[in-house]
């Protein structure tokens, strides 16, 4: 059964959708995407508001990450229609679209290049040349990296710790002054510390600008999140706020997932 | 066990050691100034000395080389950048078939193409093109396992920060790939350097050129040198200088793969110190 065929593309028409949000940023319509002759993603509707942590969560396989990169369009086989700010992904420069949606990977990944290079290095040629010392500082203070890395700018990034490189990769982003975020699990491959370092950054980004937040961790998501989406199997099961979602899930899927995942989230 | 393992592997080091020594044996002995230069030499194309041989060998490896690089690393990033995964396999599959290729058929080929059909003659630019064509397998499944080993997350992360394909290709994929790149191209011009049997179809002559006009005419090899005096076995002094080039021509190809493994070893430190 798949339950999102009857979710209609404007938040405020549907009975399922608990956000209630004036304008989404962020809205996706029936998208589907088949590879390899596989349904990977099926006729998911949703909608994002303008600002706050929404959590993806769903088992392993669900499509979670592939569904990301639809949105950024790295994965560019889909159907449907996702929009961003009221105007369709599709139409837009595929470049620019994706200086607007920053993503931040499960695993970090910087260039061996200095740590300053790497946090201009999405910058066009002009910019990066004129950038302000100022406006990096600024980044990496809104990433929580500044104070460990601001007498060593020029040193190669490669010697920064995973969750600083995470870290980096977050100011790398946020240096094109994204309108929108995507995180695939970026601080599961992190110690507690980092991860509450990454997580306190994002909670305060994130009352600038939306961000889906890809996790596996129940926990976390009931942490930091104000919404949750919960897709399995491709298809878009519940989406709701998340103290809702947690405390009285509605669908049967949502409330089986929880059983099964956590057992002390209540 | 180990004694049956050490008995079937000392040949393979044993042998190609022996050939070598007996080269250099054979070799270094006949290789002196005149030789190289020619003065006070006549008969069996000597008069000249090696240099002309040599000149010829490099132009030939160099001409391969230039118009070979642009091609196989163009056809190793639009194999990346455009193909999928099923087609990508094709091609590499593809190349490997024409790695396999004996070389002596490359040479036909360019005998009948570029010397008849295309009216170049025995020339420069045919022996070039024919050594280009042979090379560039290696050049190319070289390259394309140079970008294999580049981190999906970095290609992924570039994407992601709106690189076109072109810086993609200027900032994150050549900067990895290069050494990597670079050592193949040293392998390739070794292998150009060390075939014989396509050139001698397509742009070598025994004498009478030290060095070609044009790109249209015909040069003389240390390859092909070697297979015409090697004939004259009855004449010893002949002979010794087939040994003097042989020994020429190992040192070149030993440069260039020298030079390869160098950079290999760079790289692998590099990597190490990066991560």
């Amino acid at each position: 059964m798949n339950l999102n065929r009857s979710l209609p593309c404007t938040p405020m028409e549907s009975g399922a959708n608990k956000i209630v949000s004036a304008q989404p940023s962020l809205c996706l319509c029936n998208v589907s995407l088949q590879l390899d002759g596989h349904a990977i993603l099926g006729e998911i509707s949703l909608h994002m508001p303008q600002t706050g942590i929404t959590a993806l969560i769903g088992p392993s396989g669900a499509g979670k990450s592939t569904l990301l990169r639809c949105i950024n369009r790295l994965h560019d086989g889909w159907q449907g229609s996702i929009e961003l700010g009221g105007q369709s992904v599709r139409e837009t420069d595929v470049d620019s679209l994706r200086r607007q949606i920053g993503l931040i990977a499960q695993k970090p990944a910087v260039f061996p290049c200095s740590i300053r290079d790497n946090v201009i290095f999405g910058l066009p040629n002009q910019q990066r040349k004129s950038v302000s010392d100022e406006s990096i500082r600024q980044v990496l203070e809104q990433a929580a990296l500044w104070r460990e890395v601001e007498t060593r700018l020029n040193d190669d990034a490669d010697t920064l710790s995973v969750g600083q490189q995470q870290r980096l990769c977050l100011a790398r982003a946020l240096m094109l002054e994204p309108s929108f975020l995507l995180l695939d699990e970026p601080t599961s491959a992190l110690d507690p510390r980092s991860r509450d370092m990454i997580e306190h950054s994002l909670q305060s980004i994130a009352s600038q600008i939306p961000l889906l937040w890809v996790t596996h961790d129940l926990e976390q998501a009931k942490r930091i999140s104000e919404r949750v989406i919960f897709i399995c199997d491709g298809r878009l099961i519940e989406q709701a706020d998340a103290s809702d979602f947690f405390s009285r899930p509605e669908r049967m899927e949502s409330r089986e997932f929880l059983r099964w995942n956590v057992c002390d989230c209540d | 066990m180990k004694a049956v393992i050490v008995l079937f592997a000392l040949p393979a080091l044993i042998l190609p050691v022996a050939c070598l020594g007996y080269i250099l044996w054979q070799g270094l002995p006949a290789l002196n100034w005149q030789v190289f230069s020619g003065q006070g030499m006549s008969g069996f194309a000597q008069e000249h000395g090696l240099y002309g041989q040599v000149a010829g060998s490099l132009l030939l490896m160099l001409g391969a080389t230039v118009i070979a690089a642009p091609v196989a690393l163009a056809l190793a990033l639009f194999t990346r950048l455009y193909l999928k995964q099923r087609l990508q396999t094709y091609v590499t599959t593809l190349l490997h078939l024409l790695q396999g290729i004996p070389p002596i058929v490359y040479g036909l080929c360019g005998l009948i193409l570029f010397v008849h059909l295309l009216h170049w003659g025995i020339s420069l630019l045919a022996g070039q093109v024919i050594l280009a064509v042979i090379i560039l397998p290696v050049l190319v499944l070289n390259s394309l396992h140079a970008l294999e080993r580049i981190p999906g997350e970095q290609t992924e992360a570039a994407c992601s920060l709106g690189l076109n394909n072109g810086q993609l290709i200027r900032r994150v994929w050549l900067p990895a790939a290069w050494p990597a790149m670079l050592t193949g191209l040293l392998l390739g011009m070794a292998r150009a350097l060390s075939e014989t049997a396509p050139i001698l179809f397509t742009a070598t002559v025994f004498s009478g050129v030290v060095w070609p006009d044009s790109l249209f005419s015909p040069v003389t090899s240390l390859q092909t040198h070697i297979f015409y005096l090697a004939q004259e076995g009855a004449n010893s002094q002949v002979v010794g200088v087939a040994w003097g080039a042989a020994v020429i021509l190992i040192a070149l190809i030993l440069l260039f793969s020298a030079g390869a493994l160098w950079l290999r070893r760079v790289q692998y430190r590099h990597r190490r110190m990066s991560g």
